[in-house]
Order: structure tokens, then sequence, then C-alpha cells
């Protein structure tokens, strides 16, 4: 691209305006500078088109491939209530695990890009004392991927629970833990997105904040799996149930037992799950804040 | 008004900017001199709080840079072309900005007006010159309408107009009783816009004058000397305080004699002479003899003269 300069304002007039109010840093206008940025990205937009489409996507795709009639696999004629509304919210939520990804990497990018840009002195000089930054772009970050959350979970059960009926799956809306756990799936994206941007605003470089992101919610509790099966280790077994992914899970599992231990492992629920998927964001955004504030920019 | 105490920061082991003192008053056009890795940019880092100094404070108007109530009201910053996300148009740039300080789109119009950005302002910065980034750069700082501007390398990367336009803002702005502190490594530029300069070498401040007077500090006793027996008066001039250099088969610059006993000397000799001048010191020389001994990166030395003096008119 090539920009051809323009002519040059030799005679500077006054640049000294009179504003009709003072012009003052304000909290609401540092969430509102964070909400232009964020959307005059155009990684933001596709980071959710993404996210939306390959959900709906994923989603469709599990409820046709369960359809008797496609996979000619024997289907339990009389599944329980609870087991259909449970397949219902499965099949729904099926595109959190893609959409997680997508996520956190917006999430990152969100403070990355202007680290390595140097988008960030911008920002800082004009608000110096850099919490309320942070603050704003979480904030704005968790309501963009709550939303999407939303779009994306409710979206998916609207186009494919037509279908389930089809392999004896009867949703019911009504069901108040249904609508529970697909409020709960957008509740989890949101959070694993805000762990993301406290990861990106620790790492602060973007290659960095995505590989360590996605370590955490992906690879570790793997990895975490593996050592669990093949020892059987008691220890290995808890850390995989306390890994942000399976703890966050439980908020959109329509089934959780209650919170128990058994021969010491730990089992979380829906409740239990949600805090510690929390603690993860607030331990890392704490961490995040602290360092924000003593390190140059 | 812009004033430091003991500002000091250090990078591990390494000492950018070292217990430095200096005020830059308002209503003037202060500069900012110094060679690469002296401290000037980490200085101006340290006015508005992107680095924590190691010691020391500096302030603005009395206060914190951290602690204004308006911070693009009361300063304006351009510390690097750079400084901007390369994915998103001027226009929205300048707006997230804006919107902090509950600037309206007027204001931002009306510096992407000031500045000559009307044709790109909808592009991604990404595609920017260095010249049309620096622009952005100087709307930016002039957003909230600052009573103090903190200018890192204005000109850099500017066509000859854009540096007419800068030179003429910053006296503009400074005749408005704004404060203007700018740094260049223009030497000719910096003596034609600061009224006062500070010198910057190993992040120490080396002189902090009227830049007539820093001027002053180089108008040393050169003088240039043209005969066709160059190599025999050089001789001839030899002495302990003296130093002559052959820069041209028949031209020699002298320092430590003045004109009048040169031309006596040659005429003593009987040397030819078709040229005797005084050599009056630039704002460049000042600056080099200056910083003589606290240029961080030596280039190599090419066996040059380092810059051509100028006549005295």
């Amino acid at each position: 691209m090539t920009t051809t300069t323009p002519p040059a304002t030799v005679t500077p007039p006054s640049p000294v305006t009179t504003p009709t109010h003072p012009i003052r840093l304000t909290f609401r206008g540092v969430l509102k500078s964070e909400f232009i940025k964020l959307w005059t990205l155009r990684s933001t937009f596709w980071c959710c088109v993404i996210v939306i489409v390959l959900s709906v996507g994923i989603g469709l795709l599990l409820a046709t491939v369960q359809a008797p009639a496609r996979a000619g696999v024997p289907v339990n004629p009389s599944p329980t209530t609870a087991a259909q509304q449970a397949t219902a919210v499965r099949d729904a939520t099926v595109g959190t695990g893609i959409g997680q990804l997508v996520l956190s990497v917006l999430g990152v990018l969100v403070i990355s890009g202007e680290y390595s840009t140097g988008m960030i002195r911008s920002t800082f000089a004009a608000e110096p004392k850099r919490l309320p930054t942070l603050f704003a772009k979480a904030i704005v970050l968790g309501i963009t991927t709550f939303v999407v959350g939303l779009v994306t979970v409710f979206g998916t059960a609207a186009i494919i629970f037509p279908l389930l009926p089809g392999i004896h799956v009867h949703p019911n809306w009504g069901d108040s833990k249904l609508e529970l756990a697909l409020f709960g799936a957008a509740g989890y994206l949101a959070v694993i997105s805000l762990i993301a941007f406290s990861i990106g605003a620790l790492i602060r470089t973007t290659a960095g904040g995505i590989a360590a992101a996605i370590g955490l919610i992906l690879v570790a509790p793997t990895i975490l799996d593996i050592v669990a099966a093949t020892t059987g280790a008691t220890w290995a077994q808890n850390l995989v149930a306390f890994a942000p992914t399976n703890a966050g899970g439980k908020l959109y599992a329509y089934v959780s037992s209650a919170p128990s231990t058994t021969s010491g492992v730990v089992s979380l629920d829906a409740h239990t799950g949600g805090l510690v998927l929390l603690a993860w964001f607030v331990v890392l955004f704490v961490a995040a804040a602290v360092l924000l504030k003593r390190r140059d920019a | 008004m812009i004033e430091a105490i003991g500002l000091t920061k250090r990078y591990g082991a390494k000492t950018a900017v070292d217990g430095i003192d200096f005020q830059v008053q308002p209503g003037r056009v202060t500069g900012f001199l110094g060679p690469n890795g002296a401290g000037k940019s980490t200085t101006m880092r340290l006015i508005v709080g992107l680095d924590r100094p190691t010691s020391g404070t500096v302030k603005l108007n009395g206060k914190r840079y951290v602690d204004l109530k308006a911070p693009l009201h009361e300063v304006g910053i351009l510390l690097d072309a750079k400084a901007v996300h390369t994915g998103r148009t001027a226009y929205n740039h300048l707006l997230a900005l804006a919107a902090t300080h509950g600037i309206g789109r007027k204001r931002v119009n009306e510096v992407i007006a000031l500045t000559g950005l009307e044709s790109v302002a909808r592009k991604r910065v990404g595609g920017f010159s260095l010249g049309m980034g620096q622009r952005l750069g100087m709307a930016t700082a002039l957003l909230g309408d600052p009573g103090i501007l903190i200018l890192d390398e204005p000109v850099n990367g500017l066509d000859p107009e854009g540096v007419i336009w800068v030179r003429t803002l910053a006296r503009h702005l400074a005749s408005e009783g704004r404060t203007v502190f700018l740094s260049s490594h223009l030497m000719s530029e910096m003596a034609q816009t600061a009224d006062q300069i500070i010198v910057l070498g190993r992040g120490k401040i080396i002189a902090d004058a009227p830049v007539g007077d820093i001027i002053a500090l180089a108008a040393g006793n050169a003088v240039r000397v043209r005969t066709p027996d160059a190599a025999r008066f050089a001789t001839l001039l030899a002495r302990p305080d003296v130093t002559t250099k052959i820069t041209e088969p028949d031209l020699i610059v002298v320092n430590g004699l003045p004109a009048a006993r040169i031309g006596e000397l040659a005429a003593g000799s009987q040397v030819v002479l078709h040229e005797l001048t005084p050599l009056a010191g630039s704002l460049e020389d000042a600056y080099l003899a200056l910083t003589e001994d606290d240029v961080e990166y030596h280039a190599a030395n090419l066996d040059e003269p380092t810059t051509p003096m100028e006549p005295v008119q």
C-alpha cells in the first residue's frame, strides 16, 4: 500500500477549541474507549464470527449424525427425561470446545496487540493509572464474549433442537436446569477468555500469551489426564478436576452430582466448578494487575 | 512547566538517566539534545510515567503525571510514531483515545485537518509511511489541546514541508504560553526552533542554556587557511597549544591561533595565502564539542572532518 503525503498545513490555525463540557479522564470514558478499540479491529469481528459459525456447525453435525436415519445406529427408544435433557444440552454446547480456543486467542490479543504494536504507550499516556484500563478491557471483553457465547449456545439449541426428536430426545425449554446449563456455557466462555486476557497481560507478547493460554486450557489438562490414567495417582486426578476446563465444564453439564470426595478423588458440581474457574481468573487477573502497575510500559 | 529533581533511571546495571535536575518553562520552546543512548527518550518516558524512576521525581505543573485529572488535556505526547495499533484506522485510533477524556468527534476531525491527514484518516495505520505516522503522532499529541507538549523527534521522517510545519507549530504553541519540550537530532532544526537547549550525555545534563549561549560555547578559534604551500605552512604554525589539520591539499584548519597572528606568520615566512577565514561555531559544533566524551555509540572513525564549518558572515 502506498500513501501519498498530503500537503502540509504550513500556517497552523490555533488548535484551541472551547469544549462544551470539561475535558476530564473518567472511567466511563475509558470503558467507551476500550469498547471502540475492541470493535475497530477486524480480528474481533472475525473471532466472533468464527466462534458462532464453527460452534453452530459442529452442533448441527453432531445432531445430524446422531439421527438414526443417517447413522443407522440403534437408539435407546425410551431414554429418561433427564437423559434426554442431558443429550440436548451436550449437543447445544458441543461447540464450546472450539469456541473457547478462539475466544482465548481474542482475550490474549486484546492486550498483547497493544504491547506488540506500541499502542500501550498511547493508552497509558491517556490513562496513566493503568488499572482502570485493565478493568475496562476485562469488562468489555467479558461482556462481548458472554454475548457471543449466548448467541452461540442458544443459536445452536434453536437450530438443532427440532432435529433431536429423531433420536427420541425431546428437549424441554421449560426446564430451568437446561436453561441454566446453556447460560453456564456462555459464562464459561466469558471466564475462559478473561483467563486468557489475564495471561496476555502477564506475558505481553501475542505468541507467548496464546501459547500459555492454550497450554493451560488444552495441553495441561490433557497431559494431567494421561498421567492420571496411567498412574492412577490421586493427586493427578484431583489436578485434572481442578483444571479450568474440567472445573468450568461443570457449569454447562446438565447432570451434575453434588460435590463429593471418593477415595481421595474430588468431584465438583456446577457451583464449586464455577467457583474454581473464577478462582483461576481472579488469581491470574490480580497477578496481571500487580505487574501492570509495577512494570515499565 | 516541567520540573525534574534528581531524576534517575537504571535498567539493571546500566544507568540511563543519572540524577538529572532541569526545568522546562512555559512560553518557549525547549530543545532536548543528546547523542543516541544519552537518555533523552528515557527521560521523556519518565516524565509521563511510562517508566518508573529508580529515584527522583518529575512533576508537571506541580503534579506527578499519574495524578493529573485530564492527562491528555494537560500534556500532549509524541513519544514515537509507532505507538499506534497498526490494525486500526487513524480516525478510530484518535476516536478511542479521545473517548477516555470525553473529547468529541469534532475535535478528532479538527486535529486530522490540522495535521493534514484527511486523505488517509480512514486507512489502517499499518500502511502509513514514517511521515504519516509522525503526523498521526502529532494529531494524538494535540488531541486534548494540551498546555504542555512533549515531542520526541517530531520531525523524524517528515518531508521539508512537514519540518517547517512542526517548527511553525512549535513556535506558535509556545507563543500561546504553552510549554514545548522537543528532542531532535537535527541541530540546525533545533537552532531555528528552540529558545532554550538542554544537552544530555550519558544520562547527565551537560548544558542547559539559551540557544545563543550554547552556540557561543562553540564559537571557538578555528581559522580556515588556504595556501598552495599547505604542508610547509602547517609545520611553521606548529606550537604546543595549536592544532593544524590539512583537510584538503591546499587547506588547513587551524585551532589555537587568531587569524591576525596566522596572517603575520604567513607574511613573515613568505607564504602565499589564498584564504584566511575565522570560523564561527554552529550549534552542531557546540553540540559535538559538548558531547565529545559522552557519545555512547561512536561511529567508526572515517578520518573525515566531522562537520563542515560555516564562515563568519
